[in-house]
């Protein structure tokens, strides 16, 4: 595992350091870890520990200030902007805490955006089935103003998940939603995750979502304080027996 | 909350943002453009004046053919005001044995009331002066030189002996560069007494006078209805119609110029209060959300935007002022005691427009922050259902129709104006849909990023329609800025082609014609045109003794009263053209006449009337064959009238030549007249050279003023284009996160700009080019102009590409810009 390409993302004494206005601020502090295909890995913490910056330098989003990183067997270091945005529209997808659905496209083409930035064809028709997969079959050439949270963050769900991506990443999911709301995405993206068996990083504050995690890692100022493999047991149990009772609920609305 | 305070906070901190510097840069060049224009059209308004009154020598003329009743000069002194009683005949003056026909002004020692009198005295020293004393005269230098005498000479006019006192050097005088005939002013006690003012002679008499503009005004008003027949009053409004017409020209270009410059700016503030109202309503719900009232609200928004408005529109005021002063001071020499203080209407004017223009056009989307929901601190999906329709989109096109009728000036200006925008908005929604329709049909068939960027634009379409509306309108006024008016400034000087007759030659003999035409050709003289002249009187129309139609202006009481000129040829003059009828030829039956349109509207004249004019002992019945319409700046020999050559070529006659010498043309001039002894000469370079200074002077000042507004407008747009381009930072950042490369972005935008640009600029190219013939022939009264399609072209080519450029290169920021941004923002 020292180069990391037998895993699905790894991370080697991964910092990030910014200038900011009072001098120079170190946000992650040597970082490691990995995450084998199809595991999935909870990143928890206090607010402002460094979890949205570790999760944007995992994706290739930004660049570390030291340290490696390797994506589905790529060291992210030896690629330019270019070729990790080309990584990322094969292989990542990603769901945001505020959805971002581009607000001019409807559910639909929202969907097909990563389908139409890779010149797929068939894009209409994929991102209709996505769309009836995650329950808003009906509600396809609707705006993202005229869609509840919950439901835009469904929209959201199918667009990361259209094209078969190898890992999804996820930040704060479910934080901008009602609890029941939330536990009904945490159920959708966990159902979908498998049965696409996609690798999966979640950035939660919600312990009962990261317990349904294989592991979890747990940062405290940019450090990791903690890593464990989390309570399999009841949660995954649950969200074997499919959507619950506030998905099904939703996706009747 | 208190709004003042919390507003000047906000402002501070929200200056660095782009959309309030670009408000505030367009609030500026409107205020700048219009106050420029309005302050410079309000002094030209009154230098014009000022200037007339020196030139007919008081506020205020009376004149009639015959002496005026004193009841009229005894009410005007009754109401204070300086009165000058003048005549005004050709008389013949004798010295040394020669004799010279002179234009005789005949005035009490009240000459001049207005303007400067200036003569030269024996030692050759200017001095002002009045009217001269009983016993002497005054001469101008053309007349001592044809009578062979300098000042202090004594010459013979009416029968007396007189003292030349002095030689004119300047003179209040109304102008007519055609009645020039030396000139010469005497006392008028001596015109009494001598008899040369008595029945049956040919004077004209003037009463002039000065005052206070309401004493004037009341004056006039109480003269009209007491004039005896054939009398007319002359104001100063009257006076100098050249000048005023090329400055009415010049303050059309530079209103249009200043109009196009506003309506930029107000799309530029709207565009930029969008962008600024976007941004703000996060933190006007969070506002809301901390308990702040709507009413508090709102007054925060209105105060900061008057705070911002109120520098901006100083600023404005203090570069446009300036820059009016800059084309004052270019404009100044043509209009001598032109009063140098600023009057202060037009700039308050100014700034009510600026407020008008950053309210109207910024109030709209400021409007709708108050319906922010507090709720949407917590729930960023609670967006605020676009409405349809609002009223409140009105208001920025009707302030902009305001304008349009409030800044032109003239109904027909903003008339051209207000058609040429409306239809460039509805070819706008009509063009855009059929492009959105086809785009539709084409994207399906197309891969990869073009696609992409092409469906954008159905997708978006209310905004794309918007979009293209404001790009076709800003394109348009660029065009029009950039291309139409300096080509119209360029046809308004190519009025007066270098060739232009100027010099006129009268008195020649039928027979001498020939010979004259040789001496001419050995002279080089080009623009060469002999015409034969007969001098006459009207003596009835259709039978009846002559009367001036209702709308027909004073001049038909001098043909009336005076002597009517006609003229002959076998062919159509040139820069004469038929409106009706034919022209003259074997079928015509004699005896005929083509007139021209002023006399159609002095007379109420039409084809087959007749008119009956004296020619010496031979009067004539003449049937209208034709009307035509003479280009009367064309500065050649031209006539009202004009016989069928059978009839003219039997009665008494001389004839008259208009051609252009190159140079001062001094010696071979010298020979001429000595060979031609009967010969007189006018010289019309003083004049043209005149009306071209004017001219060029004028149109230098409009292509200052017009090429202002075009960098300022260019400044405007791109800013604006930054604010849209700027809009999709956020969506490309997205992309960017879903792994869209560099050049799928940069051609997805390019495709999406490029279709844009074409169909704006397409929309421009017709819109500017039918306003630029609109414009030459409605308003600025520019004959045979076309528009320069390709120059328009190229411009709108030109600024399509820097459009394009533009959204690219906002865009283009994202892509080497982290897309960590969308984790970071909310
Ligand atoms: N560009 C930056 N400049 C300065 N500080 C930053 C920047 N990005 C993140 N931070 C700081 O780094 C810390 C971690 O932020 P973040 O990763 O967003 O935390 P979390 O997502 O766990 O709430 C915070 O204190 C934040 O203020
Ligand atoms: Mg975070």
């Amino acid at each position: 595992m020292s180069d990391g390409t037998g895993s699905a993302l790894y991370a080697s004494e991964v910092s990030k350091t910014v200038d900011g206005p009072d001098g120079r601020l170190t946000i992650l502090d040597r970082v490691s870890l990995a995450v084998e295909r199809g595991d999935s890995l909870a990143i928890v913490g206090a607010s402002g520990s460094g979890k949205t910056t570790l999760l944007g330098l995992l994706a290739g989003l930004d660049r570390p200030s030291s340290g490696t990183i390797a994506l589905a067997g790529e060291r992210l270091d030896a690629l330019d902007e270019e070729a990790r945005a080309r990584l990322r529209r094969s292989r990542v997808g990603f769901v945001f805490q505020s959805f971002h659905l581009l607000p001019a496209l409807n559910a639909e083409e929202n969907v097909m955006l990563p389908l139409e930035l890779d010149g797929r064809d068939d894009a209409r028709e994929r991102a209709a089935d996505a769309l009836a997969r995650v329950g808003l079959g009906a509600r396809r050439h609707h705006y993202p103003a005229q869609l509840s949270g919950g439901e835009q963050q469904r929209v959201a769900l199918a667009r990361a998940f259209v094209h078969g991506p190898d890992i999804l990443f996820a930040d704060e999911p479910t934080g901008n939603l009602d609890q029941r709301t939330g536990a009904g995405i945490g159920d959708l993206l966990f159902a979908l995750n498998r049965e696409h068996a996609t690798t999966l990083v979640l950035v939660t504050h919600d312990a009962t979502l990261a317990a349904r995690c294989a592991r979890s890692l747990r940062l405290r100022e940019g450090r990791i304080e903690a890593s464990a493999a989390a309570g399999e047991g009841e949660t995954i149990g649950k969200a074997d027996g499919g959507m619950s009772e506030a998905t099904r609920r939703e996706s009747q609305a | 909350m208190r709004p003042l305070a919390f507003a000047a906070r906000s402002l501070r901190r929200e200056f660095r943002h782009a959309e309030l510097a670009t408000l505030a840069m367009a609030l500026v060049l409107a205020v700048a453009a219009m106050a420029a224009v309005a302050t410079l059209a309000a002094r030209v308004e009154r230098a014009l004046v000022a200037s007339a009154a020196e030139l007919i020598g008081g506020d205020l003329a009376l004149g009639s053919p015959r002496a005026l009743p004193t009841g009229l000069a005894e009410e005007a002194q009754r109401r204070g005001l300086a009165i000058n009683h003048l005549a005004q005949f050709p008389s013949v003056l004798f010295a040394n044995e020669r004799s010279q026909l002179c234009e005789v002004r005949a005035s009490d020692a009240a000459f001049p009331l207005r303007g400067a009198l200036s003569v030269r005295g024996a030692d050759g020293v200017e001095r002002d002066a009045h009217a001269p004393p009983p016993g002497s005269i005054y001469a101008d230098h053309a007349a001592l030189v044809a009578l062979g005498v300098a000042v202090g000479a004594n010459v013979q006019l009416g029968g007396r002996e007189l003292a030349v006192a002095g030689e004119i050097a300047k003179a209040p005088d109304s102008g007519n560069p055609f009645r020039i005939a030396p000139r010469v002013l005497m006392n008028l006690g001596d015109a009494e007494a001598g008899g040369l003012l008595g029945a049956g002679s040919r004077a004209g008499h003037r009463l002039l006078l000065a005052g206070d503009s309401d004493a004037i005004a009341a004056f006039a008003a109480w003269a009209k209805p007491n004039l005896p027949a054939g009398a007319r009053i002359t104001t100063v409004q009257d006076a100098q119609q050249n000048l005023r017409n090329a400055f009415e020209r010049g303050e059309g270009f530079l209103r249009l110029a200043a109009l196009l410059a506003a309506l930029l700016s107000g799309v530029a503030i709207a565009l930029g209060a969008q962008r600024f109202a976007r941004r703000k309503s996060e933190e006007v719900a969070l506002l809301r959300c901390l308990g702040a009232r709507r009413g508090e609200i709102l007054a925060a928004l209105l105060l900061e935007l008057a705070l911002l408005a109120v520098p901006a529109c100083l600023a404005g005021l203090a570069l446009g002022l300036g820059l009016q002063q800059l084309v004052f001071e270019l404009a100044s020499g043509l209009l001598p005691g032109a009063p140098p203080e600023l009057p202060w209407g037009p700039p308050l004017a100014a700034l009510l427009v600026g407020v008008a223009v950053l309210f109207g056009f910024a109030l709209p989307p400021l409007l709708r922050l108050r319906d922010v929901e507090p709720l949407r601190v917590f729930r960023h999906d609670l967006v605020a259902r676009v409405r349809r329709f609002d009223v409140l989109y009105l208001l920025p096109v009707a302030v902009g129709a305001l304008l349009v009728l409030v800044g032109a000036g003239s109904a027909r200006l903003a008339g051209t104006l207000g058609i040429g925008f409306a239809a460039v908005a509805l070819a706008t929604l009509v063009l855009g849909l059929a492009l959105l329709w086809c785009v539709r049909r084409v994207s399906t068939r197309l891969r990869g990023a073009l696609r992409f960027g092409l469906a954008n634009l159905p997708r978006r379409r209310a905004l794309t329609l918007l979009q293209t509306g404001a790009l076709a309108l800003s394109l348009t006024a660029l065009a029009v800025l950039g291309v139409i008016g300096p080509s119209l400034l360029e046809r308004w000087r190519a009025d007066l082609p270098p060739d232009t007759p100027n010099w006129f030659a009268i008195n020649l003999q039928p027979e001498q014609e020939a010979s004259l035409r040789e001496r001419l050709q050995a002279m080089d003289a080009s623009n060469v045109n002999l015409l034969p002249l007969a001098s006459g009187k009207l003596v009835a129309i259709n039978g009846h003794a002559p009367v001036a139609a209702e709308k027909g202006d004073r001049r038909a009481g001098d043909f009336i009263e005076g002597e009517v000129r006609a003229s002959w040829s076998d062919t159509l003059p040139e820069a004469n053209r038929l409106v009706q009828g034919r022209w003259f030829d074997a079928a015509t039956r004699r005896p005929a006449i083509s007139v021209e349109q002023v006399w159609v509207e002095l007379f109420d004249l039409k084809l087959g009337d007749t008119l009956t004019l004296r020619f010496g002992d031979r009067e004539i019945a003449a049937e209208v064959t034709s009307i035509r319409k003479v280009e009367w700046d064309s500065f050649r020999a031209n006539f009202f009238l004009m016989l069928d050559p059978a009839t003219g070529a039997e009665l008494p006659h001389s004839m008259v030549a208009s051609f252009h010498l190159a140079g001062d043309g001094a010696a071979p001039l010298a020979a001429l007249s000595r060979d031609f002894p009967n010969l007189s000469l006018i010289d019309l370079n003083a004049v043209l050279d005149r009306i071209r200074d004017i001219i060029g002077r004028v149109t230098s000042a409009a292509s200052w003023v017009l090429g202002f507004s075009l960098v300022a407008g260019m400044l405007v747009l791109l800013a604006a284009l930054a604010a849209t381009a700027d809009e999709r930072r956020f969506e490309a950042a997205l992309l960017r996160t879903l792994g869209a490369h560099g050049r799928q972005l940069a051609i997805a935008v390019l495709a999406e700009f490029v279709a844009l640009g074409l169909l704006a600029g397409g929309i421009a190219v017709a819109a500017a080019a039918a306003l630029g013939n609109a414009l030459a022939a409605g308003v600025f009264k520019l004959e045979g102009y076309t528009p320069p399609l390709g120059q328009l072209a190229l411009l709108v080519a030109a600024a399509a590409a820097l459009v394009a450029f533009a959204g690219w290169a906002g865009t283009r920021r994202i892509a080497r810009t982290s897309p960590m941004a969308v984790l970071r923002r909310a």
